[in-house]
This record gives C-alpha cells, sequence and structure tokens, in this order.
C-alpha cells in the first residue's frame, strides 16, 4: 500500500522532469491541443449535420438546401482532414525533437560518468537507457497525452450532440457501455497474462534455435539430433499453446465489441421507431444516432490502449531519470592550474586506494618516482595493482590518502582534460572503432592533419603496411578492427598515442601472443616510441622488463622492490631475482 | 482451413442482415405514420402493446438474432482460421530445425550465425503473417463486399455506384502507404542500430575516450547520428500522419455522397430514408475490408520473400550424409590421413594442405603450432564436421566416407576448443552424448575431468542449471564439464582441442594422469599452446600454415632447435612472469 502512494509521488515528479525537455515546445502543445480541439468537434459535428439534411432538406424536398447543407458537409470533413494532418505531424515533431534532446542529454551524461560506474554497469543495460529506452518515450510523447486529450474531446462533443438532440434515445445508447466497460476491462487483465506467456515462451523458442545453431557442432558430434528435436517440439508446442490461448481471448473479445456496437443500433431502432411514431425522435435524428454509436466506440477503445503505453513509458523514464540522478564521483578543479609544456616528471606519493567502501585496499601507500624521460615498467601478478596505477594517473578514480603529482603539481589542481593531454595511451585491449585508420588515429581530432599523421606512423613502422591497405589511411576498419592481425592492431593504437606527442608515454602491454615477426616490429616501436619520454609500461614481455630504467615489482597492491634489472638480480631472496633463476636454470635444461 | 472459410462467409452473410432489418423497420414505421396510424397514448404501450409494438419488435429480434449469429460466427472464424495458422507454423519450426540439424558444419561456415538465426525465427513469423490474418482478412474482404454489393444492387443501382466510387481509392492508398511505412521503417531500423553501435563503441572504450579528451567529439558524433535518426523518423511520420486522416477523409467522402445522391433520390421519391440508413452502414463495414485489402497485397509480397529465404535454407544439401553401404566396424583406433587438403566453401585458401600422416591404435598424439595454422580445422574432420577437398582419411584402414555418419561419431570423443554447454543442468550436459546415464556414469565422468567437487559445491549439485536462467561457470570449470561430456561416451577415440588451456596447471596435471592410466589402449589427440599438456605424447605434429613442419617426441623435437623449441622458450619466458 505505502508502496503504491510513494508510486504515486515518483510519478508526478517523473512528469516534471520530463516537462524539462518538453518545455522548449510547450506553446507548440498548446496548439496541438487546441487543433485536436477542433478536429474532434469537426469530426463529430458531421452526423449532426446529417440529421439537419435528413430533417429540414429531405423531408421538406428542398434540393438547393440539400446541396448547401452537403457543401458544409464537405467543409467540416477537409476541415477535420487538414487539423488531423496537421496536428499528427505537430505532436510527432515536437515528440522527436524532446526524444532528440532527451537521448543526447543521457549519452552526455553517461559518458560524463567515472569509469567506476562502467565497470558496474554492463555495456548492454547503457545502450538501452541511450536507445529503447528513450523510444518507449515516444509513444507517450508522441502521440500519447495529445490523442487522449483528443479522445476525451470526441467523447465530450458526440455525448453533447446526442443529448442536444434527445436524451432518452442518448440514455438508450449508451445503456451498451457498462457491458464494454466490463468486457474492455476482462479483456485487458486476460490478455496482460496471456502476452507475458507469450513473451516469455517467445524468448524460450528463440534461445533454444538461437543456442542450437551456435552449438550445432557439439550436437552432430554426439550424435543428438534427434533428442533435441523432441526437446524442440515439446517448447515449440508450448509456444503454439501460448498463442493460441492469447487468439482465444481475442477472438472473444473483437467480435463482442463488434455485436455491442450492433446491439447499440438495434436498441436506437427499436426505441427510435417507437418513439419516431408518438413524434419527438424524427428519421433524421435516428440516422444520426446510428452513426453516433459507431464513433463513439472508438475513442473508448483507444484511451484504454493509450492507458497501457502510459505506463510502460513511465517505468521506461524512471529507469532514464535514475541514470540522470548517478553523481559524478571526479570533480574538476575550480580553478585549475595550467601545466605549460611539462617535462614529465611523476610523483607517488604514500598512496592509498580502494574501489569502494568497504572493500580491501587495492593500492596501499604505494610511493615511487619517475624522473623525465625515464622507463619505467611494472611487474606483478593479476590483480596486484598494476592498472590501478594508470587509472588513477588518468584520474579514472581519486585516491583516498596521499598524492599524486606531475611536475610537482598535484594532479587534482590541473582541469581533467589538460591533465590527460599530457598523456600518451595505449591499452591492453587496443580497442579500435569501426571507421578508418584516419579517423582510429584521430580520433575525430580534426586539428590533427594527415601528415602529422603520417608522421607518426613513420616513427612506429606502421606506415609501411598502412601503406599496403586497399585505400591506405582511409581503409575503413571492421568492429574493433577485426581485419587486422594483433600486430598490427597494436601499432596504430601506437600511433594514436604518438600523433598526439604527448610527454608521458602509458602502455599496458598485450597479454595475448604474438607471432614473433610481429612482436620484434612491437618491441622495436614501443622502444622509439619511449625515447625522450617518460613512460609508464604494464609489462609482460621480458625484453620490455630489461630494458626498463626501473622497475616496479608489485605484490598485493604493494611495491615490493624496486630499481634496474641489475640491481633486483643482485637483492638476495628478491622476487625478481627468483623469477630470473627459475628462467635462467630452464634455460640450461633445454 | 476451409471451415473457418465457411463461418467467415456465414458471418458476414449474418452481418449484411443488420442493415436490410433496420432500414426494413425504419420503412415500416415510416408506412404506419403515414397511414395515420393511431398512435398510443404512452410510449409504453407503443412499444409493448400495440400493433406497432409487435412490428418493432419482431424486427428488433430478428436484428439480435443476425448480431448473436454473426458474433458467434466471427469467434468461430478466427477460432479456426488464426488457429490454423499457428499450427502451420509449428509444423514449419519443427521442419526447419530438422533440416537444421541434418546441414554440415559446410553450411554453417557459409551463413553467419545470425543470418540462420533470422531465416529460422523472423522468417517464419513472416510467413505465419500470411497464413493467419492475410487469409482471414482476404476471404472477409471476398465475402463481405460480395453481400453487401449484392444487397446494394438490388435496392438501387444508381446509389450503389455512387457509394462505392471512393473505395477503391481507399484500397490503392492502403497498399501504397503500406509498402511506404514498411520500406521506411527498414530505413529507421538500420539507422536506430547505428544509433546503438556508437554508443556501444563509446561506452565499452570508455577508458581510451577520457584519456584522449575525446569525450566532446564522442557526443558531436552522437548527436550527428541522433539527427539523423530524428529526420529519419520525421519523414515516416509525415506519411504516417497522413494515413489516418486521409483514410478518414475517404470515409468521410463516402457518406457524404450517400447523403447526397441519397437524399436526392428520396426527394424524388425512388428511395425511403431507410435505404439512406442501410447504405450508410453497408459503406461502413466496407471500409475497413477494402483498406485491409491494400494491407495484405503488400504483406503478402514480404511474406513470400520471407518463404524463399526459408526454402533456401530447406532446399539446401545434406552433403555428408552416411552412404548407402554403410559399414559398420569394430574399433581399434588407428587413423591415417594420406594427402588430405582442405579450404573452406567460398575460399581460396587451402587451409590444410597435402598432410599425411599415421596414428596408431592406443597412441597420444599432439598437435602444435601458431593461431591460424590449421590445428582445429584437421581435427574436425575426424568426425567429419568437414569433408576434405583432396586425399582420404581412414579409420583401421577404412575410408571414413564408407562408415555410418552416427557410428563414426559414437566412437569419438571431442571436446572443442570453444566449449559450449547448453542451458541445461550440468548432468544433462554431462549425459549429451549418451543415452539414459546413470547417475554414477555421470557421476564418474565428472570426478575423472576433475570437475565432480565443484559441482557438489554448488546448492542444487548436478542439476544446477546453466546459462542465462542458471549460474555461469569459470571458464576452467567449462572445460572440464566438456570434458566430461566426452569421456562419459567412453569413446575409442578421444579429440582435446585445446580444451586444458583454462584449467589451472595442477588440475591439468590430475586430468592427464588420469588420462593416461584409464585411457590406454584408446586412441588420444590433443591440440595445446600448453608445452606441459603435451610434452609427454608418443608424437608431437609442429603444424605450420597447413602443414605439418616437424614431428617428434618433445625431446627429438627441442633437439631439433627448431620452430618448436622457440616456442618451448617464449613460453617458459612468460609462465615465470606471471608467477611473479
Amino acid at each position: 500500500m505505502s508502496k503504491q502512494s510513494f508510486k504515486k509521488a515518483v510519478d508526478t515528479n517523473l512528469i516534471r522532469r520530463l516537462y524539462f525537455f518538453i518545455k522548449p515546445y510547450r506553446w507548440y502543445v498548446v496548439l496541438a491541443i487546441g487543433l485536436t480541439l477542433s478536429a474532434s468537434f469537426l469530426g463529430t459535428i458531421r452526423p449532426k449535420l446529417t440529421q439537419i439534411a435528413v430533417d429540414d432538406y429531405i423531408a421538406n424536398e428542398d434540393l438547393q438546401g440539400l446541396f448547401e447543407i452537403i457543401i458544409l458537409l464537405v467543409l467540416a470533413l477537409i476541415g477535420e482532414f487538414i487539423l488531423l494532418v496537421v496536428n499528427t505531424y505537430l505532436t510527432r515533431w515536437f515528440g522527436q525533437g524532446t526524444l532528440y534532446s532527451l537521448r543526447n542529454a543521457v549519452f552526455s551524461k553517461i559518458q560524463s560518468l567515472n569509469v567506476q560506474f562502467f565497470d558496474r554497469n554492463p555495456i548492454g543495460r547503457l545502450i538501452t537507457r541511450t536507445t529503447s529506452d528513450i523510444e518507449a518515450l515516444s509513444e507517450l510523447l508522441s502521440d500519447g497525452v495529445v490523442n487522449i486529450i483528443g479522445d476525451l474531446f470526441r467523447i465530450f462533443f458526440i455525448l453533447y450532440f446526442m443529448f442536444s438532440m434527445s436524451w432518452e434515445l442518448s440514455l438508450v445508447t449508451i445503456a451498451v457501455l457498462p457491458i464494454l466497460f466490463y468486457a474492455t476491462f476482462w479483456f485487458k487483465a486476460k490478455v496482460r497474462v496471456a502476452f507475458l506467456e507469450v513473451r516469455d515462451q517467445i524468448a524460450r523458442l528463440n534461445s533454444f534455435v538461437q543456442e542450437h545453431i551456435n552449438g550445432m557442432d557439439v550436437v552432430q558430434l554426439f550424435n543428438r539430433e534427434k533428442k533435441q528435436l523432441k526437446k524442440f517440439e515439446k517448447i515449440n508446442e508450448d509456444h503454439k499453446s501460448a498463442h493460441i490461448e492469447t487468439i482465444f481471448y481475442f477472438s472473444i473479445f473483437w467480435p463482442l465489441v463488434e455485436v455491442l456496437a450492433s446491439f447499440a443500433m438495434a436498441l436506437i431502432v427499436w426505441y427510435g421507431g417507437g418513439r419516431a411514431l408518438m413524434g419527438g425522435v424524427t428519421f433524421g435524428v435516428l440516422l444520426a444516432f446510428i452513426q453516433y454509436a459507431r464513433q463513439f466506440f472508438m475513442p473508448i477503445r483507444g484511451l484504454s490502449e493509450k492507458f497501457n503505453t502510459l505506463q510502460s513509458a513511465l517505468a521506461s523514464s524512471e529507469r532514464i531519470f535514475n541514470v540522470m540522478d548517478t553523481e559524478t564521483k571526479v570533480e574538476e578543479a575550480e580553478n585549475p592550474v595550467v601545466l605549460r609544456s611539462p617535462k614529465g616528471k611523476l610523483e607517488f606519493q604514500n598512496v592509498w586506494f580502494k574501489y569502494n567502501e568497504g572493500e580491501g585496499y587495492i593500492l596501499k601507500d604505494v610511493s615511487f618516482v619517475a624522473e623525465p624521460g625515464e622507463n619505467i615498467a611494472i611487474v606483478g601478478a593479476t590483480g596486484a595493482g598494476k592498472t590501478t596505477i594508470i587509472n588513477i594517473l588518468l584520474r579514472f578514480y581519486d585516491i583516498e590518502k596521499g598524492s599524486v603529482k606531475i611536475d610537482g603539481t598535484d594532479i587534482r589542481e590541473l582541469s581533467l582534460s589538460d591533465l590527460r593531454s599530457h598523456f600518451g595511451l595505449v591499452l591492453q585491449d587496443n580497442a579500435l572503432f569501426s571507421g578508418t585508420i584516419l579517423e582510429n588515429i584521430t580520433l575525430a581530432n580534426e586539428e590533427i592533419t594527415r601528415e602529422q599523421v603520417i608522421e607518426a606512423a613513420h616513427k612506429v613502422e606502421a606506415h609501411r603496411f598502412i601503406e599496403k591497405l586497399p585505400g591506405t589511411y582511409d581503409y575503413k576498419l571492421r568492429e574493433r578492427g577485426a581485419s587486422l592481425s594483433m600486430g598490427q592492431r597494436q601499432l596504430i593504437c601506437f600511433v594514436r598515442a604518438l600523433v598526439y606527442n604527448p610527454q608521458i608515454l602509458i602502455l599496458d602491454e598485450a597479454t595475448s601472443s604474438i607471432d614473433s615477426e610481429t612482436e620484434a616490429l612491437v618491441t622495436e616501436a614501443s622502444e622509439r616510441m619511449m625515447t625522450g619520454r617518460t613512460s609508464i609500461i604494464v609489462a609482460h614481455r621480458l625484453s620490455t622488463i630489461q630494458g626498463a630504467d626501473k622497475i616496479l615489482v608489485m605484490h598485493k597492491g604493494e611495491i615490493r622492490e624496486i630499481g634496474s634489472h641489475q640491481e633486483l638480480i643482485l637483492k638476495e631472496d628478491g622476487l625478481y631475482k627468483k623469477l630470473y633463476e627459475l628462467q635462467y636454470k630452464e634455460q640450461l635444461v633445454s | 482451413m476451409v471451415l473457418g472459410a465457411l463461418f467467415l462467409t456465414g458471418a458476414n452473410f449474418f452481418l449484411v442482415w443488420i442493415p436490410v432489418l433496420i432500414r426494413q423497420t425504419m420503412d415500416e414505421v415510416e408506412a404506419l405514420s403515414d397511414s395515420n396510424y393511431d398512435v398510443p397514448d404512452s410510449l409504453f404501450q407503443t412499444l409493448f402493446s400495440s400493433e406497432a409494438g409487435i412490428i418493432l419488435a419482431e424486427n428488433s429480434l430478428y436484428l439480435l438474432g443476425s448480431v448473436a449469429l454473426y458474433g458467434v460466427l466471427l469467434f468461430a472464424t478466427r477460432q479456426t482460421l488464426i488457429v490454423s495458422s499457428r499450427k502451420v507454423e509449428f509444423d514449419m519450426r519443427n521442419q526447419v530445425l530438422e533440416k537444421l540439424m541434418k546441414l554440415p558444419q559446410r553450411f554453417y561456415a557459409k551463413f553467419s550465425s545470425g543470418e540462420v538465426y533470422v531465416r529460422s525465427t523472423e522468417d517464419i513469423n513472416k510467413v505465419r503473417e500470411y497464413y493467419g490474418p492475410v487469409i482471414m482478412y482476404s476471404i472477409n474482404t471476398i465475402t463481405r463486399a460480395g453481400f453487401v454489393i449484392t444487397m446494394m444492387y438490388l435496392v438501387n443501382k444508381e446509389l450503389m455506384f455512387w457509394a462505392l466510387i471512393p473505395l477503391p481509392l481507399i484500397s490503392v492508398f492502403a497498399y501504397w502507404i503500406t509498402g511506404y511505412i514498411h520500406k521506411h521503417s527498414t530505413i529507421i531500423q538500420e539507422q536506430y542500430s547505428v544509433l546503438a553501435g556508437q554508443a556501444k563503441e563509446t561506452f565499452s572504450s570508455i577508458r581510451l575516450i577520457k584519456a584522449y579528451n575525446r569525450i566532446d567529439s564522442e557526443q558531436v558524433k552522437f548527436e550527428r547520428l541522433s539527427e539523423g535518426y530524428r529526420k529519419k523518423k520525421l519523414r515516416l511520420d509525415m506519411i504516417e500522419s497522413l494515413f489516418h486522416p486521409a483514410l478518414n477523409f475517404l470515409i468521410g467522402i463516402s457518406l457524404i455522397i450517400v447523403i447526397w445522391k441519397g437524399g436526392a433520390m428520396v426527394i424524388e421519391g425512388i428511395i425511403t430514408i431507410g435505404n439512406i440508413a442501410e447504405f450508410l452502414i453497408y459503406v461502413a463495414y466496407l471500409i475497413w475490408p477494402v483498406a485491409a485489402l491494400g494491407y495484405t497485397t503488400n504483406r503478402f509480397q514480404r511474406s513470400l520473400a520471407s518463404w524463399n529465404r526459408i526454402e533456401e535454407v530447406l532446399d539446401e544439401d545434406v552433403e555428408i550424409e552416411s552412404s548407402s553401404e554403410a559399414q559398420s566396424i569394430d574399433l581399434k583406433g588407428s587413423i591415417e590421413f594420406k594427402n588430405v587438403s582442405f579450404k573452406y566453401p567460398g575460399s581460396e585458401e587451402k587451409v590444410i594442405n597435402n598432410v599425411s600422416f599415421k596414428i596408431e591404435a592406443g597412441q597420444n598424439v599432439a598437435f602444435v603450432g601458431r593461431t591460424g595454422s590449421g590445428k582445429t580445422t584437421l581435427i574436425q574432420l575426424i568426425p567429419r564436421l568437414f569433408d576434405p577437398v583432396e586425399g582420404t582419411i581412414l579409420i583401421d584402414g577404412i575410408d571414413l566416407k564408407s562408415i555410418n555418419l552416427d557410428e563414426l561419431r559414437s566412437l569419438i570423443g571431442y571436446v572443442p576448443q570453444e566449449t559450449f554447454l547448453f542451458s541445461d543442468t550440468i548432468g544433462e550436459n554431462i549425459a549429451f552424448g549418451v543415452e539414459d546415464a546413470s547417475k554414477e556414469m555421470i557421476e564418474g565422468a565428472a570426478e575423472k575431468a576433475q570437475v565432480k567437487e565443484n559441482i557438489l559445491d554448488f546448492e542444487k549439485k548436478f542439476e544446477t542449471i546453466l546459462g542465462e536462467r542458471g549460474i555461469t561457470l569459470s571458464g576452467g570449470q567449462k572445460q572440464r564439464t566438456a570434458i566430461a561430456r566426452a569421456l562419459i561416451k567412453n569413446p575409442g577415440i578421444l579429440i582435446f582441442d585445446d580444451s586444458l588451456s583454462a584449467v589451472d596447471t595442477k588440475t591439468e596435471e590430475a586430468i592427464l594422469k588420469h588420462l593416461r592410466s584409464g585411457l590406454s589402449g584408446k586412441t588420444t589427440i590433443m591440440i595445446s599452446h600448453r608445452i606441459s599438456t603435451i610434452k609427454d605424447a608418443d608424437i608431437i605434429h609442429y603444424l605450420k600454415d597447413g602443414s605439418i613442419a616437424e614431428s617428434g617426441t618433445h625431446e627429438e623435437l627441442l633437439a631439433k632447435n627448431g620452430h618448436y623449441t622457440s616456442m618451448y622458450n617464449k613460453q617458459i619466458l612468460e609462465e615465470e612472469l606471471a608467477e611473479i
């Protein structure tokens, strides 16, 4: 019960927030309502005009008068047509406008959220928020509200005209309404349940088919064709039954609605016929009522349908505004310091960090310094905190205790875009987008010229293979660069990092094995990139590690050893030393 | 089907009686009032006791009778016609899936899984729409129009002509607009996918985008697509906003023509006002069936296209089938490849190039090599997931093609590279390849595959459901379940396609130990990237670009100091790095 009232409160709140997006169009909404009002009037006045035509002109054999009233009827019809067209398009137009700005706002909001939000929410859900949830609002914003108002106007006008002609006959006509209401109510309730079942069955059927298409080799290898087909027939049978059940409700409801409309007509003829004999009700009135009886059912049916779409639209908007209400944790500095041509010194001082409250620290008292131009390799097992260091450097997250400085300035004093512009980043998954190679390198930054890209590509020897592709730099990549080899993808990411000419390079090495030729190429390329730049590399390859100026050996969030390769192998009982000896021994064996 | 058509015809027959009876009542009332009929004083008397009352009541009862019969027959129509469309759909689904089960992997290599999926789901839906609604609407239009036009003709030919004029327009208009809407909905759907794709790319690479300060340009890109979507949608909206008003307009015109021409005829004394009422209702009855005619013609074309796509699948050759003189064998387990080459359908490149080797019964053989060197393709030829383009493969000296396919596959326990488990219980998944596996057999297989303990940790043990509606197993657990699935068959030949990659070294050792002791005498073929898995094999083949580059035992290959050795060295280093 309290949940119900809570829901109500939420709903009004939602409507208020939706209104914010409709606001720019509010005068158009008013106009649309005005148009609907006029259209409803013109639509419902026609039977009334028919009555006049019959009673005043046809009965009096006045051809001229009949012609005039026909002109009036045609004018009303044309008027209604124009109003309806304009009105429908107008509502769709501002509906789409509202959706457009809402969709962009949601996208912008999600983009601005910190990385943690993306780790916690599956990408699919975020896409749903920006696309299909917005789409669900479409019916509410485009057709919904204005049409509901239109239907109400229509009902009002029909009742008005009916009662103005004969209140007795009006009452007789609407006598079937309670049955219609009850039938609609019954139908909605039954069909809602039946539809849920149908939806489940469709999902079950489709996922069975999908699964068996994907796993067909397994089915065939294990000779399970017949058995799985039996299973499918059972699911298929359930699916069929679910549909047949809904067909049953529809087979009752639609004929019933038609029967009721005809029943109302029968009542009109019976009662009206009697009344006509006694005077008071004319044939024209009878004719008008027969038309009204048919007209009357449409807006009532429309209303009950729109109520449902309204409900689901509100559910969607609730989900959308939940995202809009999410807070961003990483905040911009109020008066950011601008860092001009940094040298690239990095300092971590006693940094403590954890991702969530109530969880253990991921970084514990981490301190190290990277001098300008130094090349630092981080090694350690999965979960040791290597990637977290990168996340913190780029301020995807803010630390809890300690400080992180670049050229002696705390990174929290810089603006986010300034800070990040000093870094060149290469991620483990070698993220590429669908689009040309050029677009992938510049990331749609128009300030970067093609020449700059080619120059950067030369530096990492990527130019050679790009040149061989059809269309060279305009070669279109498929999703995630699937048409290129792993090594080639990595080289493109290198070019991307270089083209911005950053002072600091961050490289999360790919763990996946690449063939030895490409590996040589990649190694050489990364060496070239690192000269003259401060670099931090999460290392998986021995060549990278041995060439580093400093190696950070991480273990469970702590830095256990720091030093060059030479220093570390001399350390008694050192982690790094152990590793190295192990490797040496194995090499002797082979 | 035929029954449904009869019901529908009957329903329309009774429907036509409604306006006829209304006209009759009105005419009789008019006649009564013209004949200076002595009207009773109260309405009650008029309706219930007078001569007029009897006439009214009689007509009204007929009317109600027609209405009721119409309703019942309409109900019966829906219950037969639409229900039978679901039955047709049911049969079609079974038929398509049965075919899919029979089609060789060559077919699945040719078509993307998405395409096959669309054909076996959405296309069937579209064809069903033809069988049900389209047939119903067509019969409805024809019979109803038949009855209504006959009645109109009987009443007054001239008025019939006038009343029918706008109707063909409605039909053509509905046809055109349905086509337009369909075409533009497809365009909009495409733009929608592009929009969602953009959101996906941005959100899944958010780190990169933030690091490179590209948030604003991503926003611009998205807004551009969003704007494109809005524009395309509005183009459709333009036509859609024309649809209902225009239909409404055409209906209105028909009615006005009836009142105008009919009114003139009433004045001339040719027809009665009752006839006008009758015609107004006739026209109303005809509108929707006529509009539906346009709509169904359009639908029909589309379901025809879908039907063609389904037929393509149904007509696809089942290339790999057991030959007629298939023989059964008493398996010992030797396998021989003689000059075998293979290329995938639609590709020119030979993935396997003239490969020959022999595996003795009971041997343990391993294939190594880089990704893309053809290892998986090679061993897929053994259970005949594909047939070689050239050369022959023999088991115990018999050509694979002359062995009954079902029997051949039942002899082989295969653990594929990509572990595929079904959304079913773990027990069902393990027992996948055997009829009526006992509980002991399932548990035994799970134990041998070192996955029993994990399974017993789940609350529902072997009854635990996997997949979307159930739990997700870790990569290693999945692989071990797939191994159990292969072991439970107690096959003579066991094939592991990189099936221990996600299993940690200790568990791997335990599984291998079991295989060595429990499977002595059985032929085992293994693909692995991990040296530790295969170093004890009787013979190791190193594949390079679809050919065997090196063969020998672990020691022999290391001594050669070739591909295998360099792979070995690299791996040792990587392993230690990971262990720090």
